[in-house]
């Protein structure tokens, strides 16, 4: 078979047109070059799309060669060891299943991906250090956000009894008393399991007994349990770096965007997850779930919510929608 | 009759402008199939994939018939690459997770330590892997010229709060292409310090007025949504929107602790000001909005802002460079390239990224479209053969994905 080539001596710039000939059996010719040599001491590169072929010859000598499909052909004559990966990148079909070991990967990695890794860094990560970073946000919240507690001996004692009973004194959980106006009635959780609840949550309580707040405390267990932070980072982590590889620009880390759309995709799932895990622990406790939904409940009619509003908004909603969460508490309660 | 047309090629050589000719349905096959083979090997094949990238890249870019080919060796690359994650993961490891602040400086400070000597080897490398007609380039720039040039300009930098920076641009630039060459030719970067400001300046102004622009459509954005859902959701809005900023603040500092998981949904003010439901919607809307906005909004301008720079620098680039007495030229429209950029991520997005390739080709194909190079003789060039060395440099720059600018 002849090929047409462009030669290089190795020495110039200059280009050569050339005849490559391959038809002497296992040899090839440039008979304007006088090269005569075997073809298993010339080295073909592997084809990428259509790019021109380069062959390298023993002494320097280069040629580069448009005709693809010709050089090929002589590979399989010859019986020529090619590189599979043009045969994979030429047919859309697997590109095609390429695409889709792409996508199962992603999705794989955004699901259960994340939760392995999260797992996975948990069983290795010491308790101090997750100690130490909620020991510095708290330290931060303090800092002009949290004040010392207003609630009563007696009131903490009831709570403190409950929490107890709760981690069944589980040295790694810590109930936290603290006044917070700016951030209002909450309740939060930190990775290394300290608990803080407002009082302006306290406040709020329909119970005397304040099971309703053991429910948010239980809840707030669930986060910990589940290791919700942990896994949020390692989404977000990874949320990024596909964008970044999407996009092709890496910076686009440093402006929280994956922050945004992990946080109002992901905490809904979250927060079902901790309220499951609330259900659970009120059952073992033998405590109805009517209690925290009848706070939520009695918060909703108080002002005047119907509850259901527009579908669109639940989607992008980054949390389950109250009246949901209060359906899903009272299918519990006996 | 010879002579003539030799006298004629040396008093009017045509500049010959750069062209491309891949197609962005064989790249995206490429592409994908790389991303598949990377995930399939868990990343040890990403430094062939680098290579096929750059090879099918370099291969279909041509000037005056001829095209250039990428030559660098994937073990090669692979290598670099296990040594840059092993030392960024150790770094992330010891920063935090572990805590040890100590151990972390000390990787970050021989990082900082190594890096002018790492930016030369990265210069180097992709020069010396390049070639054109059979003939590589080089790179002979010296290595102490880095730690004079960083430890000046550094100084210079801190002391001018910036305002060197685009001085320190040019003379970045000259150290990169005057110490480049092409067989035995010699490339040489002449841009002085007054045209590398006016540069800069366009750049900074044009910026400005995009930052403006993108004030002025949150406004109106928040302006509709007010007369659209009345003004008691919008306070509510406003709240929320306080409330989430002073989370991100604290968890800025934070590092692992992205999300202190707190219950918005049990944020009830003991004075009642607003009702859950208020506030779920609010909620539901800061989402959606801050969706809206960074796809609608933020992106495409932040990408036009991108594009529109690139040209700029681009062209300063080209238009003060030669090969000996050859020189180049960018005829890039800023606004175009910035147009190109924006609608290439847009694009990108709705495609859930799979439009990648054909954007990454249109971009390339209009910057290369728009380079011209002037010479009278391209047989000129003497091989002064290919050589060898590592790779770290190079995978390090590619890793932080630091713009060294050829």
């Amino acid at each position: 078979m002849l090929v047409d080539a462009v030669l290089y001596d190795g020495k110039s710039s200059k280009e050569h047109q050339v005849v490559l000939d391959f038809t002497f059996g296992r040899r090839v010719k440039i008979a304007s070059h006088n090269i005569d040599i075997a073809l298993d001491e010339l080295e073909i590169s592997s084809r990428l799309g259509n790019t021109p072929r380069v062959l390298e010859f023993p002494n320097g000598i280069r040629c580069k060669s448009q005709e693809n499909d010709k050089i090929d052909q002589i590979l399989l004559d010859f019986d020529i060891k090619k590189s599979k990966t043009h045969k994979i990148e030429s047919s859309w079909g697997l590109s095609i299943g390429a695409v889709l070991i792409t996508i199962a990967f992603v999705g794989f990695m955004l699901t259960y991906g994340a939760n392995y890794t999260a797992n996975f860094i948990a069983s290795i990560l010491p308790q101090n250090t997750l100690d130490r970073v909620s020991e510095i946000t708290l330290e931060k919240l303090e800092k002009g956000y949290l004040f010392p507690t207003k609630l009563s001996e007696e009131n903490q004692t009831i709570l403190q009894t409950h929490f107890d009973k709760l981690t069944q004194g589980d040295a790694r959980y810590t109930l936290l008393f603290r006044s917070s106006k700016k951030i209002g009635a909450n309740a939060f959780a930190l990775p290394s399991g300290d608990i803080v609840l407002t009082d302006q949550l306290v406040a709020l309580s329909r119970d005397r007994q304040f099971r309703d707040i053991l429910g948010v405390l239980a809840h707030e267990k669930g986060h910990v349990v589940h290791q919700h932070s942990l896994r949020m980072a390692i989404k977000t982590g990874l949320a990024g770096v596909i964008i970044g590889y999407m996009t092709g620009d890496i910076s686009i880390l440093a402006t929280g965007i994956p922050t945004v759309l992990i946080n109002s995709s992901y905490s809904r799932e979250f927060e079902h997850e901790a309220d499951v895990h609330a259900v659970e622990e009120l059952k073992k406790m033998n405590i109805s779930t009517i209690y925290i939904a009848n706070l939520f409940e009695a918060l909703e009619k108080e002002h005047g919510g119907e509850g259901n509003s527009s579908t669109a908004l639940e989607v992008f909603s980054s949390h389950p929608l109250t009246h949901e969460r209060i359906e899903y508490f009272k299918s519990f309660a006996p | 009759m010879y002579e003539r047309e030799v006298i004629n090629q040396i008093e009017k050589p045509e500049y010959q402008s750069f062209s491309f000719k891949g197609t962005g349905a064989e790249y995206f096959r490429i592409w994908i199939v790389n991303i598949a083979l990377t995930i399939l090997t868990l990343g040890i094949y990403s430094a062939w994939a680098k290579v096929r990238t750059n090879r099918y890249i370099y291969a279909n870019t041509y000037l005056n018939g001829s095209n250039f080919e990428y030559n660098a060796d994937p073990i090669k690359i692979l290598i670099g690459r296990v040594i840059v994650v092993g030392v960024y993961g150790a770094f992330v490891i010891f920063s935090e997770y572990l805590m040890m602040f100590e151990v972390a400086g000390f990787i970050a400070l021989v990082a900082v330590i190594l890096m002018p000597w790492l930016m030369r080897q990265a210069v180097s490398f992709k020069l010396r892997n390049t070639s054109y007609r059979n003939i590589p380039f080089k790179y002979t720039g010296k290595t102490g010229d880095f730690y004079l040039f960083f430890i000046l300009h550094g100084l210079l930098n801190i002391f001018t709060l910036f305002l060197a920076l685009p001085y320190s641009y040019a003379k970045f630039k000259k150290l990169i292409i005057s110490q480049s060459e092409y067989g035995q030719g010699k490339f040489s970067f002449d841009g002085t310090a007054g045209e590398s400001y006016s540069t800069y300046i366009l750049v900074f102004v044009w910026t400005t007025i995009s930052i403006i622009g993108l004030f002025i459509v949150l406004a109106l954005i928040m302006g509709a949504v007010g007369a659209v859902f009345g003004n008691e959701h919008i306070n509510t809005l406003g709240e929320t929107a306080q409330i989430s900023s002073i989370f991100n603040d604290i968890n800025s500092t934070v590092l692992i602790d992205n999300n202190i998981t707190y219950d918005s949904n049990l944020t009830y003010d003991s004075n009642m000001s607003y009702s859950d439901k208020n506030f779920d919607e609010a909620l539901g809307l800061m989402g959606l909005l801050s969706t809206l906005f960074i796809f609608i909004i933020y992106l495409p301008i932040a990408f036009w802002q991108k594009g529109f720079s690139d040209g700029y620098f681009s062209n300063f680039v080209r238009n003060f460079s030669r090969l000996e007495d050859a020189p180049l030229k960018g005829t890039i429209r800023p606004f175009k390239l910035g147009i190109i950029s924006a609608t290439n991520v847009i694009m990108i997005l709705l495609s859930l990224g799979l439009l990648y390739p054909w954007a990454k080709i249109r971009y390339l194909r209009y910057k290369l479209e728009n380079t011209h190079f002037r010479c009278d003789n391209y047989e000129q060039f003497e091989s002064l053969g290919y050589e060898k060395g590592s790779t770290v440099g190079e995978e390090m720059v590619d890793f932080f994905d630091i713009d060294v600018g050829l």
